[in-house]
């Protein structure tokens, strides 16, 4: 968890990736699906969306990645939370995960 | 959504497809046909799908084929297929069968963002993908939103 320091408008933003094989697909849909779900979970996000490599390489930047269940195994070995979506479609399916993951907030 | 993809003949019907590849070289040959990609497009997408999984499968039924920008594409567009059959990804996985396709193909950012917005919102509506699933001709698919 950042400990955020308390300077009166210190706001936790969750640094998030969106990953999809290609970057320019799945990934912006999980993008504009989170974005939705975040905001109404209470979450101040900044999502970053790209493809598996990319993400790979940056993950240990960011504090969550969301990616396509297929390709939850790429991420072996990063800090970073990682949370496979079977339905990219379901605001549901997040907002459970994005509750059980327990993310600082 | 519909009504460009109709208007400029971009979609097919088919009864199924007994290897995944061939359903999305089918899946993109009316993008094929009038030159909006080349023949090099199908193949980057299975490549990919090969070495890293179904991942274009987004949700139960529903497959979105697309590849990285910039290689064997001319044009922004979508091109939708449905199929009778569940066309397999995973021999162990059902959840990753998917009977509508709908291919992206971008150049232009600012377009494809905005046909993406309307693609995920209009097959996040189950009612909508039903009658997906039951449409047949291009007329079917102007309905569905109506």
């Amino acid at each position: 968890m950042a400990a955020s320091e308390d300077k009166g408008e210190c706001i936790n933003m969750l640094k998030v990736i969106a990953a999809c094989g290609s970057g320019m697909g799945s990934s912006q849909i999980i993008k504009m699906k989170l974005e939705k779900v975040f905001k109404k979970l209470g979450y101040q996000a900044e999502i970053y969306h790209t493809n598996v490599g990319d993400a790979k390489s940056q993950a240990n930047n960011y504090d969550v990645v969301f990616c396509s269940e297929s390709l939850v195994g790429t991420f072996n070995g990063t800090r970073a939370t990682v949370i496979g979506l079977k339905n990219l479609l379901s605001e549901a399916e997040m907002t459970e995960k994005i509750e059980a993951a327990n993310l600082p907030k | 959504m519909f009504k460009e993809i109709v208007e400029k003949k971009h979609f097919s019907f088919h009864e199924g497809f007994d290897d995944w590849r061939d359903a999305v070289r089918a899946a993109c040959a009316p993008l094929l046909s009038d030159g909006t990609i080349e023949k090099e497009y199908p193949e980057i997408i299975i490549q990919k799908v090969e070495e890293l999984g179904p991942y274009i499968v987004i949700a139960p039924n529903i497959c979105i084929p697309h590849a990285e920008r910039g290689r064997g594409v001319n044009d922004t567009a979508m091109c939708f297929m449905k199929t009778e059959k569940p066309v397999s990804f995973d021999p162990n996985d059902p959840d990753k069968d998917a009977r509508i396709f709908v291919v992206l193909a971008a150049t232009d950012d600012e377009v494809h963002l905005n046909n993406l917005m309307q693609l995920s919102e209009t097959l996040s509506d189950e009612a909508i993908v039903d009658k997906l699933l039951q449409a047949k001709t291009g007329d079917d698919l102007l309905a569905v939103e109506g």
